[in-house]
């Protein structure tokens, strides 16, 4: 009793240091190698004390203004791709919650289904549908994709969300003579606002770092982050570590930032997601 | 309630039908008639029966990237499976900074497979590589993974463990959180030892959260691409390829749609099969456990 009473507080911090250098290690890694000089970065046995430069940085910003350009379109996408996703998933979460009909309930398990169809399957028949529409290498095509990869499990999850408001208020709301649009954006928005939050997380994080489809659809226009990043990997010329850690860095800060701040949410939305979905 | 009409509900279920039609439902019935047809860039589908399936079935390339697929699916999910549960039960066994390593848990989740490639190539580099010349300072084995086919799926399995655990690691985690404290307490005073516990009641309640996970990651890890990609591109000689890159081969480096689409259908096939079979055993297993 004793010898466990003194080996289980050891184990449970040994098996606590082990995951978090398994979760932060590479994270803090990248981030701290990009602000190392040149040739730190190669330094056996690696080097923790050094100057830090920001010299990764000005050689991205001089050489790579492509990397500059996709984080644009980046942006862009994911605000698109999340407002749709968001808007579209509100409205169906809505009529599933507020309504029940044999043939709703047909369309929930429909929309289930879509989810076991991969991504990469529908690129095929997508992509030479999307060159003769001339919509090869716009935002648009990023946009629809993403939003639509994530409406079934967003509807799922504003259906969820939307059931723990209580129906009395919108039937109040419909006596007093509101609308089925008013209602929606009057009251169920507003309560329904950690649900909404918890879908645009998952949106956001997936249309910021997708990577297949910017691969198939796009080439120079439209051409998002990540894919900038995996031609530097893919370098002939030897890869520059310094500055491909620069990029990493620059792409995935807003990102982890955004996690860790709603984290909350997350935690929230996979839940809710993969019981009811 | 109002009664419910299908005029009045369907614009507000327009937009997401719409999508998911014009999107993922039309484009894979019509992957569905494109697998019985041989097709490329311009030139009329004509219509083949089964060959298309018959040639993929019988290509070496597809069958160890089949293969490959489902070691690194089985591998991959189990063993992150365990370490998940390990962790989600750890962060519920009153640890010091609970919310702390919740959110370094989740990291990686916010990491990009770009990203996350460009990371573990440079820690597993051969020349550079941090893990690698500390592994070699150890004098244990490094990982010869851009040479060595046995080696990258390691990589790639580790690679691919890093990324998910979050999702694995959230879904246990919140359903030990919602366990009754009581259950324990009287397990305790009926004598139940540690062991117990674990066996009599902590795995029998997070049984359906296991089962829900496991689904999910099964489904998600077949269609692997952007990982294997990014990190070997199938090779070395085509060694590592996994489905989804077999597919990509196919359709965009060949320009052979037909026999794609066929592989297509014949991966959501498979991963149906793999979940569907796994989740009943299991369930079977949880209800005998009961």
């Amino acid at each position: 009793m004793r010898a466990e009473s003194l080996l289980v507080p050891i184990g449970k911090t040994l098996a606590v240091a082990a995951i978090l250098v398994w979760s932060l290690f590479p994270i803090v890694f990248i981030v701290a190698s990009s602000v190392k000089p040149g040739q730190d970065i190669f330094a056996v046995p690696p080097q923790w004390v050094f100057e830090p430069t920001l010299q990764h940085y000005a050689t991205l910003w001089a050489q790579w203004g492509v990397f500059f350009r996709g984080l644009w379109n980046s942006l862009l996408i994911t605000i698109g791709a999340t407002v749709l996703a968001v808007v579209a998933s509100t409205c169906a979460g809505y009529a599933f919650s507020r309504h029940a009909a044999r043939w709703l309930d047909l369309s929930v398990v429909a929309l289930i289904a879509v989810r076991l169809i991969p991504p990469i399957v529908v690129t095929l028949p997508l992509f030479p549908i999307v060159n003769r529409l001339g919509l090869a290498d716009t935002h648009l095509v990023l946009i629809v994709l993403y939003a639509t990869f994530f409406v079934s499990l967003g509807t799922v999850l504003m259906r969820t969300f939307i059931d723990q408001i209580p129906r009395d208020l919108d039937e109040a709301a419909a006596i007093d003579g509101a609308s089925r649009l008013t209602i929606l954006w009057r009251v169920i928005v507003p309560l329904a606002a950690p649900g909404i939050l918890a879908v645009a997380v998952f949106v956001i994080v997936f249309a910021w770092n997708e990577f297949l489809f910017a691969f198939i659809f796009t080439g120079t226009n439209a051409k998002t982050a990540p894919l900038v990043i995996s031609e530097m990997i893919g370098s002939i010329d030897g890869v520059d570590w310094g500055v491909l850690f620069a990029a990493s860095t620059v792409q995935l800060a807003p990102v982890l930032a955004f996690v860790i701040l709603m984290n909350r949410y997350l935690v929230a939305g996979l839940t809710a997601g993969a019981t009811k979905g | 309630m109002r009664k419910t009409t299908f005029l009045g509900v369907i614009p507000l279920l327009a937009p997401v039908q719409l999508l998911l039609l014009c999107v993922v439902i039309l484009p894979a019935l019509y992957v569905v008639w494109l697998s019985f047809h041989l097709s490329s860039f311009g030139q009329a589908p004509e219509f083949v029966g089964w060959q298309n399936y018959l040639r993929v079935l019988s290509d070496p390339a597809f069958r160890s990237a089949m293969w490959n697929t489902v070691i690194i699916v089985v591998v991959a999910v189990h063993l992150e499976m365990l370490v998940a549960l390990g962790m989600a039960l750890l962060c519920n066994s009153g640890v010091k900074f609970r919310r702390f390593l919740l959110v370094a848990v989740l990291a990686p989740y916010a990491v990009s497979e770009v990203v996350a490639v460009a990371m573990w190539r440079f820690l597993f580099d051969l020349d550079i590589g941090p893990v690698t010349l500390a592994l070699q300072a150890l004098g244990l084995p490094v990982l010869e993974w851009s040479y060595e086919p046995s080696h990258a799926m390691i990589m790639i399995i580790l690679l691919t463990i890093w990324m998910h655990l979050p999702f694995t690691f959230v879904i246990l985690y919140a359903a030990r959180l919602a366990m009754p404290a009581d259950l324990y307490e009287a397990a305790r005073i009926d004598g139940a030892t540690r062991l117990q516990c674990f066996w009599r009641v902590t795995l029998p309640l997070m049984g359906p959260a296991i089962i829900v996970a496991l689904l999910f990651r099964y489904i998600f890890a077949f269609r692997m691409f952007s990982e294997v990609w990014l990190l070997t591109g199938g090779g070395p000689a085509r060694s590592t390829e996994v489905v989804a890159v077999y597919l990509y081969q196919e359709a965009f480096s060949y320009n052979a749609f037909g026999t794609a689409s066929a592989t297509a259908l014949l991966m959501v096939i498979a991963s149906l099969v793999l979940a569907s079979g796994y989740i009943w055993l299991l369930r079977r297993q949880v209800k005998n456990a009961r």
